[in-house]
């Protein structure tokens, strides 16, 4: 059924010698849901505040503080300030100042007063709530350790021990049996914490402080152990059927060392119920669901079932890259235009034809000519000339004849 | 955890269903016995944590070793110049007693290196913590050698270890 699902919590037994009766081999109990509850830290912390206001006894001024003197202002005119003076004379305490809080021997001002709401109102279900939590954080070493409790050589959390020891008589006995079950590194940090306050609350009946040791839950009423750890600093006791949250989660913090009786933690079943079944004790009452069930997240996301619809992962990022100029930088220009290289490959050849071919002709021109050029260059011109008379016939017209010096 | 289906009468203990570690770091991260505020630049800003199971004891999800089922430790043990490594188990998270395994080592300090990083990264326990695994050895390491041989003097004498 539902117990099978369950995981098993070990029950410490006692060693033999502390106990006539002869211990039981180890035994197991199936793990409560209550421990499986939501943990809510802040439920706790609200519920905490409030309920920790309800053991407080109210304060307040004596009503008639500063207002036992028949003062009466003098008014104006007598360079005074207008404040109402004590009347009559012959002492100190003629004309002074009364009545107002600025005023030495006045009342205060608002005096504080009994009818103050003191006590605060809360939720049934938020109290249970808190207390379903608070057990559940007491579970978990993790939080067990954050709040400060001496738990790393407990065998087991949560703690479970047969139920002989709810028939401890003696301290002694009792102190043996937290050594055993390694829970008395605890009561002894809560031991040697302790200390005089700091502050006020010295003179005003809080004289000492020290730390919290462990909780140590019972099932069976009238239990003997309860005079047996009382008396050992640091430790409390509780009755499962009366488990008080200022004890299971002391400031506001979850997460108190816990120390079961085994028939305490079956009880916690029939008091607390399931997320199913009501709780026997409390009537209606069903552990408070959580948001998520499984609240796991890194399982989930890599639970096959989200995994196999999940996109790849995005490995090559592209960022934005720094723009460069084509007309400056070749590569970039050829990333767009691929014909950009031919066409400077050619234009890079053609400059250096012509530059080429400018220097030959310069170099020629800069060059003394020599005498077969020059006489055949000369040859040239007097041909041409001739084949240009010829050409446009000025031999037939009559009036060259006179400068026409050349003649055939 | 994978809860197999009980056959019968047989039922056997399997682990914890733990609240995941990214609930308890949400509930642990303002708010613990370890947590250190201080020096931060005049106001107390940084957060640093004592746990043990802390590499660079910074409070912080990834180096917790109250939210994480797999933790690495790296500490002084009692014996002079020994260091205890010492790992979590991830099946026993709710028996604190049988968490740790612990290792004591006291060999020259290349060879504890290698075993260090074997552990931490070689068998993909936490290969994100192998730098800081091997960053607090070396810090150990070179404390216990100071230990040994005495604080500094002046500010140039060698560090010899006296035997």
């Amino acid at each position: 059924m539902a117990a099978a699902a369950r995981p098993l919590v070990s029950v410490q037994p006692l060693p033999a010698s502390l106990n006539d009766m002869a211990t039981d081999h180890v035994t197991t109990v199936a793990l409560p849901d209550v421990m499986k509850a939501s943990i809510r830290p802040d439920i706790v912390n609200f519920v905490h505040t409030n309920i920790s206001k309800n053991s407080r006894q109210p304060y307040a001024v004596s009503k008639k503080a500063g207002h036992q003197t028949s003062a009466e202002s003098w008014g104006t005119g007598r360079a005074v300030s207008r404040i109402p003076r004590v009347s009559g004379g012959g002492t100190h305490r003629a004309g002074q100042g009364a009545f107002g809080n600025m005023c030495r021997g006045g009342r205060m001002f608002a005096p504080t007063k009994t009818w103050r709401r003191w006590h605060r109102k809360v939720n049934v279900n938020q109290k249970r709530y808190a207390v379903v939590s608070a057990i559940a954080a007491s579970s978990i070493p993790s939080l067990v350790m954050a709040r400060g409790h001496r738990v790393e050589s407990v065998p087991e959390m949560p703690l479970v021990i047969s139920d002989s020891a709810e028939s401890i008589e003696k301290t002694s006995t009792a102190i043996k049996v937290l050594k055993e079950i390694g829970a008395y590194p605890d009561a002894e940090k809560a031991k040697d914490s302790h200390a005089i306050r700091p502050g006020k609350g010295k003179m005003r009946n809080r004289r000492y402080i020290s730390r919290k040791g462990p909780l140590i839950v019972y099932g069976t009423e009238g239990a003997k152990m309860v005079k047996a750890f009382r008396n050992i600093p640091g430790v409390e006791v509780a009755n499962v059927e009366r488990l008080n949250l200022l004890k299971l989660a002391p400031g506001g913090h979850l997460g108190r060392f816990v120390i079961w009786t085994k028939s305490a933690i079956e009880k916690l079943d029939s008091i607390y119920g399931s997320f199913e079944k009501c709780s026997e004790k409390k009537k209606g009452y069903v552990l408070p669901r959580s948001k998520m069930v499984n609240a796991d997240l890194a399982r989930i996301i890599n639970s096959d079932e989200v995994q196999s619809v999940v996109k790849p992962i995005k490995k090559e990022m592209k960022r934005a890259s720094l723009k460069k100029n084509p007309l400056k930088n070749l590569n970039v220009m050829l990333k767009l235009n691929p014909y950009a290289k031919t066409a400077r490959r050619m234009a890079l050849l053609a400059e250096a034809e012509r530059v080429k071919s400018k220097k030959e002709k310069l170099d020629k021109k800069r060059k003394p000519v020599s005498k077969e050029e020059l006489a055949a260059a000369k040859a040239a011109g007097k041909a041409w000339y001739k084949t240009m008379i010829s050409d446009s016939d000025y031999t037939e017209f009559d009036n060259f004849t006179k400068w026409l010096g050349v003649s055939q | 955890m994978i809860k197999r289906p009980s056959r019968g009468k047989k039922k056997r203990g399997f682990g914890m269903a733990t609240v995941p570690g990214q609930l308890i770091w949400e509930m642990v991260k303002k708010n613990n016995c370890f947590l250190v505020k201080q020096f931060g630049r005049g106001t107390a800003s940084l957060r640093f944590s004592k746990e043990s199971n802390n590499l660079y004891n910074l409070n912080s999800y990834k180096h917790s070793g109250l939210a994480n089922k797999k933790t690495v430790t790296i500490q002084a043990a009692d014996k002079d110049q020994a260091v205890v490594l010492a790992t979590s188990k991830t099946k026993k998270q709710n028996k604190p007693a049988s968490l740790y395994h612990k290792s004591v080592m006291k060999k020259e300090f290349r060879r504890m290196a290698k075993a260090v990083e074997n552990q931490v990264e070689g068998n993909y326990y936490r290969p994100d913590l192998k730098k800081a695994a091997l960053a607090r050895l070396s810090a150990v390491h070179r404390s216990l050698k100071v230990a040994k041989s005495g604080v500094k003097k002046s500010k140039r004498q060698a560090l010899k270890i006296r035997v």
